[in-house]
């Protein structure tokens, strides 16, 4: 391979490393709510990636990426927490506003042009 | 007689036509910025973008907050990696900074974020931050 593709594939490791790393966190604050508890299990995740931080074999780094993701996924929280005012979330798009288009009228049973 | 009212009841609704206007403003000014938050939910109209005096300096707090971060070397031009810290942290200053401001950002978009300019972009355009 050249090492040009191995650059870009090294690259693209690293993002899913990251990814990997930003969604265990979201699934340790998911479950664990209490901050003391979650920093402290937060630096636990911390160190399961600092140990694996000087590979350099792209296939032991792809099979550890794999693996990882696979153990995340068996550690969803069933009701993780979405900000509400965001997409997914109970307050998203809530009251959506009215178009201008629509004119409500209140003749108060004047019944004028019905 | 059921076959021809059918065949009268088709014949007349291909005729007829309603007419349809559609007579709802454009949105003019779209920037890339603001692209994803095109459609009329709540979240555009009552948007309430933060003044982008506040946003840095709550933006550099969370920097300057950071255990890994040297405090001096924090300021409005700095990338992340400048500060002392490395991609994990730079993940976790990132969802410290949602925290912050109340906002999801997604995973694709956050991974970007990696200097503090960026992310005060970010947080000055995003409509529903806190």
């Amino acid at each position: 391979m050249s090492a040009a593709a191995i650059a870009e594939r090294r690259f693209l490791q690293q993002q899913r490393c990251r990814i990997l790393y930003r969604k265990s966190l979201k699934c340790v604050l998911d479950w664990a709510v209490h901050r003391d508890i979650f920093y402290i299990e937060a630096e636990k995740t911390r160190l399961q990636f600092e140990a694996n931080r000087d590979l350099q074999n792209l296939e032991t780094i792809d099979r550890l990426l794999f693996e990882g993701e696979a153990r995340l996924a068996k550690f969803q929280h069933p009701d993780p927490y979405i900000v509400p005012w965001c997409p997914g979330g109970s307050k998203y798009a809530r009251n959506p506003p009215v178009p201008p288009v629509i004119e409500v009228v209140n003749d108060f049973g004047r019944e004028s042009s019905h | 007689m059921r076959h021809a009212v059918r065949a009268l009841h088709s014949c007349v609704l291909r005729r007829l036509q309603v007419q349809v206007q559609l007579d709802l403003p454009l949105k003019a000014s779209v920037t890339p910025a603001t692209r994803w938050c095109r459609r009329m939910f709540s979240d555009e109209a009552h948007a309430t973008h933060l003044d982008r005096g506040e946003v840095v300096a709550r933006v550099l707090d969370v920097v300057k907050t950071h255990p890994k971060a040297d405090p001096t070397k924090v300021t409005e031009s700095a990338s992340f990696q400048d500060v002392g810290l490395d991609s994990l942290d730079t993940v976790e200053l990132v969802m410290s900074i949602e925290e912050e401001f109340a906002v999801a950002i997604p995973d694709a978009v956050a991974d970007k974020i990696s200097s503090c300019p960026e992310a005060i972009e970010y947080i000055a355009s995003h409509p529903s931050a806190k």
